[in-house]
């Protein structure tokens, strides 16, 4: 039959195409995985910041600068290794990565706003986080910390906050919940300015009326018994 | 809130830290801020215009399978040519939705930026870009029997001098073939209605070159198509049906063409009673 005749190397074409198609597949995935891979090291180095960073709601408020900028000092170690990420990304691609790279970006900026605003008392600005995570450099020029990243990572710093206001309350430590308070009131004031859609940054800004709440409140209880400082 | 504002640290503690000097913390903050707001808002809008975009690309590329589903089983060789020519019409009518979109991308900045946006609204785009691969894919294989390369979905997709709309991933295109399938199933079993015994044969053996290609594809390297996989294994099986039917009667009644005509048309209804959606009907 005709049919079979004509069919057969229609057939033998039609399995070319498919086979190159699915080798350029196989090399997409191929270098996702490895651009996963690539940022491991970086996770495990910023999972290293959060520990010590933990010891901020144990440590006495002497240690808290020490703590901080151990922090900060671990953090600096990724900058070689985001270099190493960089050189797997192709030109202009970034955003097709980035749901590999994002959520690695926001828990180091969540770590450098909390370890900075123990150390400074201010936010810090997305440009000084590209800074210390060294994505400023020429070699680096692919990856960028968005927009998006960094007011989602400022919100985990936040997160952070009530709890170790709190925990100041229990070490004796009376200042700190009222700059903690203070600074709290300040960020949320700051992302009520942005017109939010249904996404994950405005799940995360809801939650900033909870902390904010929350440190509030323990300002309220210390200033009712007279253990806050009165105003100058 | 109140509360916290008057504990506030004083000024001089907060600027001696800052070293801003005059403005508060707090304005310093809102001045930032107003800018994520304008960069947010310009985001979103873009964000709406290219899912419009992509919709409509959508709606189109349906449009366009339907029209060649109406027109395409036509055995009149003139009729099927001028159904062809009307479905590249329609295809161009597409493209010039994808060009608003890279025009829409061209708007961020330079052309690094602009190929920059195109992967940050991936998303936003792919959904349209996929219902386009499968319309295009099955109008190449109503004028070639045959299956459309990527390098030539590319190359369709690309503007007067070459430079393409958008990119068309392997990814974009597997899922785009995948859809291919269904579509051939329901063309299969309407040609079968017009006495057209060929065509059913011919897609049965493409979708089965196909199905085994994607098979060979691990779920965890495509996820989205394994789902589809399931779609293709039961659109094969409907067209396998088909075959059996049209091969037993071709063989019985080989020498009375009115009869064969009229049993092909039983055995579509019978596959049309199993299938839900239904063979598109014949406006």
């Amino acid at each position: 039959m005709s049919v079979q005749a004509g069919s057969s190397s229609r057939a033998q074409t039609v399995s070319e195409t498919l086979s190159s198609v699915i080798g350029l597949l196989e090399h997409d995935q191929n270098l996702k995985k490895a651009i996963k891979e690539s940022i491991e090291p970086i996770d495990d180095l910023s999972r290293g910041a959060i520990t010590e960073l933990n010891k901020l709601h144990s440590a006495p408020f002497s240690q808290h600068a020490e703590i901080c900028q151990n922090a900060i000092n671990i953090i600096g170690k990724t900058q070689s290794l985001w270099t190493d990420v960089a050189k797997l990304i192709p030109e202009s691609e970034f955003y097709r990565y980035q749901f590999a790279l994002g959520p690695t970006m926001r828990a180091l900026t969540t770590s450098i706003v909390l370890a900075r605003f123990i150390l400074h008392d201010d936010l810090t600005p997305s440009h000084t986080i590209s800074t210390v995570l060294g994505l400023q450099s020429e070699s680096t020029s692919v990856l960028q910390l968005s927009a998006e990243d960094y007011l989602q990572g400022v919100i985990g710093a936040v997160n952070e906050l009530p709890r170790l206001s709190v925990n100041a309350v229990t070490a004796q430590n009376f200042e700190l919940p009222v700059k903690i308070a203070s600074f709290v009131n300040d960020i949320f004031a700051s992302y009520s300015l942005l017109n939010l859609r249904n996404d994950a940054l405005r799940r995360k800004f809801d939650s900033l009326k909870y902390d904010l709440k929350r440190c509030e409140d323990v300002v309220y209880d210390l200033t009712l018994r007279g253990l806050t400082k009165p105003r100058e | 809130m109140a509360d916290a504002d008057v504990l506030v640290p004083t000024a001089a503690e907060s600027s001696a830290i800052g070293g801003g000097g005059e403005i508060s913390r707090k304005q310093h903050l809102m001045n930032t801020f107003e800018s994520y707001r304008s960069e947010i808002d310009t985001d979103n809008e873009r964000r709406e215009k290219l899912i419009i975009l992509s919709r409509s690309i959508t709606q189109l590329s349906k449009k366009l399978i339907f029209h060649l589903h109406r027109n395409a089983t036509s055995l009149i060789p003139t009729q099927k040519e001028k159904c062809l020519r009307e479905g590249r019409m329609k295809e161009r009518e597409i493209w010039t939705n994808f060009k608003k979109i890279r025009d829409e991308l061209k708007s961020i900045g330079s052309t690094e930026e602009a190929r920059e946006g195109y992967w940050r609204w991936n998303r936003q785009v792919s959904p349209g870009l996929e219902e386009y691969i499968e319309g295009l894919s099955f109008l190449y294989y109503l004028e070639n029997q045959s299956l459309v390369p990527l390098q030539e979905v590319q190359k369709t997709l690309s503007d007067e001098d070459g430079e393409p709309l958008v990119i068309v991933t392997p990814e974009d295109y597997i899922l785009g073939m995948s859809d291919l399938t269904g579509e051939l199933m329901r063309f299969a079993t309407n040609a079968l209605s017009t006495g057209d015994h060929n065509t059913p044969l011919e897609v049965c053996d493409f979708v089965r070159t196909v199905k085994a290609h994607f098979d060979g594809i691990p779920p965890h390297m495509l996820y989205k198509l394994s789902k589809k996989q399931e779609e293709t294994t039961r659109s094969l099986e409907k067209i396998e049906k088909v075959c059996y039917a049209l091969r037993l009667r071709l063989i019985e009644f080989a020498d009375k063409p009115e009869v064969l005509a009229m049993m092909a048309k039983r055995a579509l209804e019978d596959v049309a009673e199993k299938e839900k959606e239904g063979p598109p009907r014949e406006d």
